[in-house]
């Protein structure tokens, strides 16, 4: 394999298994799902092999592959990596054997695969628009992947959603339009600029990053409107809808709860990343300056966040609303560890992003294992299942003690140098997140404790069937990551340590120097 | 004398000729068809066959002269260059796939074998229009070309929807032709010439035309956004596009839109766009409100259709806005033209596609297709459901298709010229029309089947135009290259 082509082999390895499975016929259904599990698998080896040429010791991009595409407007398809993309990389292509194996279709009980291969195509489909995010170099490149994520993702939530999907995945589509396309706008004023100042266009991040706007700090009026503020909040909202940040989440319940689990696991581990990974890696570094002066806006509505999301969360009676509520809250300490611009916290925000990667997706699958066998997400249908199913307890109590950030497990690892950060600049607000944390154990507690512990509230629950080996598999490879990030986090994060450094203090620098001036 | 003036004759040279060929042929074409389309039982075959074989020829002559260099004829009138010459086979690869696609439509829904060679009839107007700078000439092609279309529209003879849509085509239609040929003896009266060129370098000289030059412009402007179907000039548009059989439906979107809009920008480029005459600002404002009104209204309209051709044709109104937009910002930028032309190619090739798929699965002389009809066609017809989602999504502009890459190209174009506040109401009102260019998806995809499902009518050609039109949407989707730089190299 050439090193060079490597990125783009990641990128498009789902889409030829998507094409393979569109040529055959439908009589061989069945195996569909496991030339699923398969792709996932190849994706994952190949991002374990990208993860071992990866040259930790390099901050820059690496792997960089050129191919020209519309070089008349400065667009070209160019991918690259480097430490802050890798680890959501690694991410996805994790999550990809994992989902597909802790939601594989119960078909003992008659019942049908519903329009099987259109599902494993869109499952396809979407890993390559992920990849192809997270790993462009071009703004433009950027935007096209943003974009085709969602229409696999909007066919997965509308064809096999539930009851109410259609009005579910037509707020998501729409939700996250309004926002990409004010991007689209401010895209071409970025790539308009990179034009008058080189001559010609150029989308690439390299260009782009070093373009300066005018901002005029002086009053809060003159700041909003200019050029620069507007830049940043049209890249900031598009991020932040996906994130989703306090008040623009009202999508992700519903998406959350029409959603097929394996949706589902994919929307809460990879696709909210989107919009931080957005705002790490175009919002922020290329408008330091609005980034900075607004910054105090985006922790407030951050901490916003953490804190309702945490009660509408403890007022759910729907596990899967529960869960997703639980995404708003602890998405919320990412957005806080980035504007607060503090180094220790901006790397806490990028691992806080894989470690709700596997809690989140955990307890999506827990949800999913519950619901597939019992067909009800009602929380005051379950009870006492501690007993009955000892090992779909267990995988829960892991992914809730993940969730909580319990010391010794990966959350830990993540929220803990963001509150640590951002208490040094923004104490009064930090007090405040801190509370989303005793909340979030509250939350978290309950919904265990209602599910396991307790009384049983239905006799049929006895016949409950525990976790399966494919599900006992997919639990276990997240323990995995949730002890191992837990206790050995330098192990899992050291690539991404030369590119975090060398991103805050720039970062810290550019906005350094604004404040002094 | 003056006959000489308006109408400088001289003696065609070959090559003047060989430039003229694409009317010749398409002209021998029509008239054959006509001829052979008497036959009782194959009529209709043969004069697809001619019609085919004309249009393609066409294309190839188009194809094997582009290297010639620029001819005009009749003084300026007719100008052959590979601008006029690229535009015109544009023009004419749309009639190609209409007639395609009306290759078995026509007997489904009655239309005699005589579309053929209206459609022909139509095409060289078309061809005529896309060469002239001649607003007399002008005119004369926009009749040719309209003349054909109004027929087009009523020829469903059994519909009385058909029946309506041609006669309020014919009668609005008519007025704005009248706009325009009185609107342009005023220009000519204030200004001495037909000729857009001359006029052009008339007003460069004079800051202060005569008060009847704005009279006449308004007066050819108004005709011109009629034909273009832009908010308030639109009425037509919804009755017309659901009347017509949908073949013709989509040769009108498509083909006819497609030119009257390249002469509206010749018209606008050579006439409003004059910036030493300040009261020409008031005629670009006037554009710029009609532009937002478009969008506006065309998306916001088309929420509450329940019909799909209906939806379609308010969208229409919609993209129309977006082309205006683009018109607007190029009056600062070359490329502006470039990304109009190729919106407007790219939003033809999704339109017809749209409506080769629909044309699947209408019943005889069915008004219009509803979105309850279509629930679940994308189980039941996987390929055509794709095929639709793909000129949809192409519609909207969102990635994979040219549409997105059109829209790229005519936003950015038009934030380049300055013009943020106008792409900002553009790219608000798009995200409404995603919204309802996702329902049709919603319907196809995600809703079962009704009782009162649309039949699929096996139709070949319809299948064909709708394969042809979904290739090209992906392939300039993805690999945009090569047409951008070519519309880059004749725009010069």
């Amino acid at each position: 394999m050439e090193n060079s082509c490597l990125l783009s082999w990641i990128i498009f390895t789902p889409l030829l298994f998507a094409f393979l499975v569109m040529i055959l016929p439908k009589s061989m259904e069945h195996l569909f799902r496991k030339i699923a599990l398969v792709q996932t698998l190849v994706s994952a080896l190949i991002a374990t092999y990208l993860y071992s040429r990866f040259d930790g010791g390099v901050a820059g991009a690496q792997l960089t592959h050129l191919v020209p595409w519309l070089p008349e407007w400065g667009i070209n398809y160019l991918v690259s990596i480097d430490g802050i993309s890798l680890p959501l990389v690694m991410l996805t292509a994790f999550v990809g054997p994992v989902a597909i194996l802790g939601t594989w279709p119960d078909l003992s009980h008659g019942a049908q695969l519903k329009k099987e291969k259109f599902f494993v195509m869109c499952i396809m489909a979407l890993q390559t628009g992920m990849y192809g995010t997270f790993l462009s170099a071009d703004l433009f490149l950027f935007y096209f992947f943003w974009e085709v994520v969602l229409i696999p993702m909007f066919f997965m939530i509308g064809i096999w959603g539930g009851k109410d999907r259609i009005y579910a995945t037509v707020k998501f589509f729409l939700y996250t339009m309004v926002g990409s396309l004010l991007m689209l706008v401010a895209i071409f004023w970025l790539i308009k600029t990179s034009a008058e100042g080189n001559g010609t266009p150029s989308a690439a991040y390299e260009t782009l990053s070093g373009l300066s706007f005018a901002f005029d700090g002086s009053s809060f009026g003159a700041a909003l409107t200019s050029p620069q503020s507007l830049l940043f909040l049209a890249f900031a909202l598009a991020f932040v809808i996906k994130v989703p940040m306090v008040p623009f989440h009202t999508w992700l319940p519903d998406a959350h709860v029409q959603a097929p689990t394996v949706g589902s696991v994919f929307l809460a581990a990879v696709l909210l990343k989107m919009g931080t990974y957005g705002l790490m890696r175009i919002a922020i570094p290329f408008f330091p300056q609005a980034a900075h002066y607004f910054s105090s806006v985006f922790i407030a509505l951050g901490v916003i966040g953490i804190i309702y999301g945490a009660f509408c969360a403890l007022a759910q009676t729907d596990f899967k609303k529960l869960v997703a509520y639980s995404s708003v809250s602890h998405m919320g300490y990412i957005v806080v560890g980035l504007f607060s611009f503090q180094k220790i916290a901006i790397a806490g925000s990028l691992y806080q992003m894989i470690n709700h990667g596997i809690s989140a997706g955990g307890l999506f699958m827990v949800v999913g294992f519950l619901y597939e066998r019992l067909h009800t997400r009602n929380l005051e249908d379950f009870g006492g299942l501690a007993k009955v199913v000892p090992l779909m307890a267990i995988g829960f109590m892991i992914m809730t003690l993940s969730s909580v950030a319990l010391p010794g497990s990966n959350g830990f690892v993540g929220e803990f140098p963001i509150l640590l950060g951002a208490f040094q600049v923004h104490p009064f607000f930090v007090l405040f997140a801190g509370t989303g944390v005793i909340l979030g154990a509250v939350y978290a507690l309950k919904a265990y404790q209602m599910v396991m512990l307790g009384p049983k509230t239905r006799t049929d629950l006895e016949h409950l069937h525990d976790l399966n080996c494919r599900e006992i598999i997919a639990m276990g490879v997240l323990t995995v990551f949730v002890f191992g990030i837990g206790f050995f986090p330098k192990t899992f994060f050291w690539k991404s340590d030369a590119a975090l450094d060398v991103y805050s203090n720039t970062l810290i620098q550019k906005v350094g120097t604004y404040a002094t001036k | 004398m003056l006959l000489n003036e308006v109408f400088p004759l001289n003696p065609l040279s070959g090559v003047e000729l060989l430039s003229l060929t694409p009317l010749f042929i398409l002209a021998v074409g029509a008239i054959l068809s006509l001829i052979v389309g008497t036959h009782k039982e194959k009529g209709h075959t043969f004069a697809f066959g001619v019609a085919f074989v004309s249009l393609v020829s066409c294309l190839f002559v188009y194809a094997s002269t582009a290297t010639i260099s620029d001819i005009s004829i009749l003084g300026e009138t007719l100008i052959f260059n590979p601008f006029t010459k690229t535009i015109a086979a544009m023009a004419t690869g749309f009639a190609l796939i209409a007639v395609v696609l009306t290759y078995g439509q026509d007997k489904k829904e009655g239309l005699l074998s005589e579309i053929y060679a209206l459609i022909q009839f139509s095409t060289a107007g078309m061809i005529l229009m896309m060469s002239t700078q001649h607003l007399l000439f002008l005119f004369i092609a926009l009749e040719i070309m309209s003349l054909a279309i109004y027929i087009m529209v009523a020829m469903r003879r059994s519909s009385r929807f058909s029946a309506e849509a041609g006669l309020k085509y014919f009668i609005l239609g008519g007025l704005a032709s009248a706009f325009l040929l009185y609107g342009s003896s005023l220009i000519f009266g204030a200004t001495g010439s037909f000729q857009l060129g001359t006029i052009n370098t008339f007003l460069l000289a004079h800051n202060e035309p005569s008060f009847i030059f704005y009279v006449g412009l308004g007066m050819v402007l108004v005709a011109m956004l009629f034909k273009v179907g832009a908010v308030p000039f639109h009425g037509w548009v919804p009755d017309v596009y659901q009347g017509a059989a949908t073949n013709v439906t989509g040769f009108m979107g498509a083909a006819v839109k497609f030119t009257a809009f390249m002469a509206l920008a010749r018209i606008c480029q050579n006439l409003v766009f004059v910036d030493n005459i300040v009261a020409l600002k008031w005629f670009e404002t006037t554009i710029y409100v009609i532009a937002a009104a478009s969008m506006i209204y065309g998306n916001f309209v088309a929420i509450s259709q329940n019909e799909i051709k209906r939806m379609l044709s308010f969208s229409t109104i919609a993209h129309t806005g977006y082309l205006l937009l683009g018109l607007y910002a190029m009056k600062l930028g070359e490329e502006s033209a470039q990304s109009v032309l190729l919106y407007l190619f790219f939003y033809a090739v999704a339109n017809l596609g749209a409506f080769a798929v629909i044309s699947q699965f209408e019943e005889k002389n069915q008004k219009d297709l509803t979105f309850d009809q279509i629930s679940g066609m994308g189980a039941k017809h996987p390929v055509l459901g794709t095929f639709f989602t793909l000129f949809l999504l192409s519609m909207a502009g969102i990635p994979l298709t040219s549409g997105f890459i059109a829209k790229y190209g005519l936003f950015s174009s038009a934030v380049y010229a300055g013009e943020i506040p106008l792409v900002v109401i553009a790219v608000l009102t798009s995200v409404v029309s995603v919204y309802y260019y996702l329902r049709v998806i919603v319907y196809m995809f995600m809703k079962d089947t009704t009782s009162e499902a649309a039949t699929y009518q096996g139709l070949k050609g319809a299948g064909l135009a709708a394969f042809l039109s979904a290739a090209a949407t992906l392939q300039f989707g993805l690999f945009p290259r090569a047409i951008i730089s070519f519309v880059k190299m004749i725009s010069k």
